[in-house]
């Protein structure tokens, strides 16, 4: 999969790098000052990297946790995000992933301690309130996990610290590292998304939605919470009625009461990002729906945006107490 | 083989002395177009391009920004460094793909995409390059005068999975240097021709995918003829146009268009149309 590593030398020794390093024995290492000389040159081609990311070990130097953007939450007040790795195993078109960097090779922050300690401070600042951290923003961490163990690390950090609610974005049907720890209360496997036929186009390399809900389903009987992520909503000819299916597909397999939280937005890019997908997927007939409005974002039109919403919500409101629904947007 | 006819094709070879470059004349066909102040080569039917650089990283830079301006490279250029070097780890004739570039003046290093070494099973192997030929070898890697020069100017006038450098390995600790004459290295490059090809091929490829990234959506040329358009009307424009291709595969825009219909108007329309 991976025949090149850069590593900085830095961490080169550390244990968590070494067995990183030692799941690729055919691949080429090379070492480097810094991960900007590899990540950041400009004129690097996100698309064409992504036929072959390279690996890069690195260690993170500050900002370890971030305010989440606003209106991004699932119930608590505070929300935080971290990012122990930027890039992503799978290929979604709408991916704002190829906009925002100039590389598709995959960045893993090995230094994991230094985020937890972090993520305590955080905790400690906010007293007895109660904060969420979201993982699974800048890439899908459990799509990831048989190279970082990064849930694995971070699940009994978390049991650690009932006020803080964890919660984990993705599309990957790997349970392993579920099957190895028991649930845990404040931890949210939350998946993105979206009627089968549209993933099929647009979730490239992802698993597909009917085995999200299979895997979703397992988590769910095992006790893990679940969250669903409706984000982004895509237009198209029919989506009234697709997005009607998934939903019933999804709370056939699924009791409500191991729903966590709902959350659904639809697809928005700040407008830097979308010429760029639009170069890269000209054909694309989903983002052709799409414009920039007035602030310089590109979206639907808002009489879309409202109409989805609102359908979704109602739809939605056929299965699950609408207090779980969470706007993004 | 390179496709003739594909319109995307752009490259260009910097190499120091003749005959490292002789090889690859003959192979891609390629005249003399120029002597001074850097002897130029190019082929008739595609545009592909070899400078004779010289040696050193003054030169390496120089001839690379010379070509750049004299053969009106476009930014979806293959850019290609090739020559021998010395290694202590690797035999005469090995032929190699440079993987991460140092100096012994800079500080930056660099670090070609393997997106270009991808099937191809050459060695790929660090190039220190020096300011005079070097003799100890003191660490493990390829050593040469150029390659730091010609990546560190490239790099900036092309994508950098296109910016590659390949060397052959034509001395090793103990070597007596006066012995590497001209027809000895037309010999080592010659057992590699085929490779070298390869490498290009897989260049290529990447190119084509770049190509198909940058061209203008369909219509876009005939429409800006037809009407002037402001440079940010044209932004606009071609993001309309390739939803429009995309959306209405078999709806000619140009239909849309009325005699008397300002820019503004047209852009107007097209969004109209696009909206659900
Ligand atoms: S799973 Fe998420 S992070 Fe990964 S490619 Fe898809 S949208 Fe991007």
């Amino acid at each position: 999969m991976v025949d090149t590593i850069y590593v900085e030398d830095e961490i080169i020794g550390t244990k968590k790098a070494q067995e990183i390093i030692s799941k690729f024995r055919h691949a080429k290492v090379t070492s480097i000052k810094r991960f900007g000389e590899v990540f950041n040159p400009s004129n690097q081609n996100f698309r064409i990297q992504k036929t072959n990311p390279a690996l890069i070990l690195a260690k993170k130097q500050k900002g370890f946790v971030l305010d989440a953007p606003k209106g991004f939450g699932i119930g608590d007040q505070d929300n935080y995000y971290f990012s122990h790795m930027y890039n992503c195993l799978y290929d979604c078109s709408y991916c704002f992933l190829q906009g925002m960097y100039n590389s598709a090779n995959y960045l893993v922050f090995v230094n994991f301690h230094d985020y937890q300690n972090e993520i305590v401070k955080t905790i400690k600042r906010h007293k007895e309130k109660k904060v969420t951290f979201f993982t699974g923003y800048d890439c899908d961490s459990l799509a990831m996990e048989p190279i970082t163990n990064f849930i694995n690390d971070f699940i009994p950090f978390f049991s650690r610290y009932k006020k803080a609610l964890f919660e984990i974005r993705t599309k990957s049907i790997n349970n392993t590292v579920f099957r190895k720890h028991d649930p845990l209360a404040n931890c949210i496997v939350a998946y993105s998304l979206m009627p089968e036929a549209l993933a099929q186009i647009l979730d490239k390399k992802a698993p597909s939605v009917s085995a999200r809900i299979k895997n979703m389903k397992y988590l769910a009987n095992k006790g893990w919470r679940i969250g669903l992520r409706f984000d982004p909503l895509i237009y198209c000819n029919n989506w009234k009625d697709q997005y009607a299916e998934l939903f019933a597909n999804i709370f056939k397999e699924i009791k409500e009461e191991n729903i966590h939280s709902v959350s659904f937005g639809s697809l928005r890019f700040p407008k830097s990002f979308f010429n760029k997908l639009l170069q890269y997927y000209p054909n694309s007939e989903e983002l052709s729906f799409l414009r920039s409005n007035d602030k310089g974002i590109i979206s639907y039109d808002q009489s879309i945006e409202n109409e989805m919403n609102e359908y979704c919500r109602l739809e939605l409101m056929k299965y699950s107490d609408a207090r779980k629904f969470f706007y993004c947007g | 083989m390179i496709e003739k006819n594909f319109e995307g094709v752009s490259v260009r070879w910097v190499i120091a002395l003749k005959g490292e470059a002789e090889e690859i004349i003959k192979n891609y066909a390629m005249e003399r177009v120029e002597t001074t102040p850097f002897p130029v080569y190019k082929n008739k039917d595609l545009d592909m391009w070899l400078i004779l650089s010289g040696i050193g990283q003054l030169n390496a830079v120089a001839a690379t920004s010379y070509l750049y301006v004299k053969s009106d490279a476009s930014y979806n250029t293959i850019w290609i460094n090739f020559g021998i070097v010395g290694s202590r780890n690797f035999k005469v004739g090995d032929l190699i793909q440079i993987d991460k570039i140092t100096s012994s003046d800079f500080q930056d290093n660099y670090y070609p995409s393997p997106s270009a070494f991808k099937n191809n099973n050459i060695e790929r192997c660090n190039l220190i390059s020096v300011n005079k030929p070097e003799k100890l070898f003191e660490s493990d890697g390829a050593y040469d005068m150029e390659g730091y020069g010609f990546f560190s100017f490239a790099k900036k006038i092309a994508p950098y999975e296109l910016v590659s450098v390949l060397k052959i390995i034509s001395d090793a600790p103990g070597t007596d240097l006066s012995k590497i004459d001209r027809h000895r290295v037309e010999i080592l490059v010659s057992k590699k021709i085929q490779f070298i090809e390869k490498v290009l091929e897989n260049l290529l490829d990447l190119q084509k995918i770049i190509f198909l990234q940058l061209r203008d959506p369909k219509y876009f040329d005939e429409i800006c003829l037809q009407k002037k358009f402001t440079f940010s009307q044209k932004v606009t424009l071609r993001k309309y146009l390739t939803q429009w291709q995309a959306r209405f595969p078999l709806r000619n825009p140009l239909e849309e268009i009325g005699q008397r219909m300002t820019a503004s108007q047209i852009l107007k329309k097209f969004s109209d149309n696009l909206l659900r």
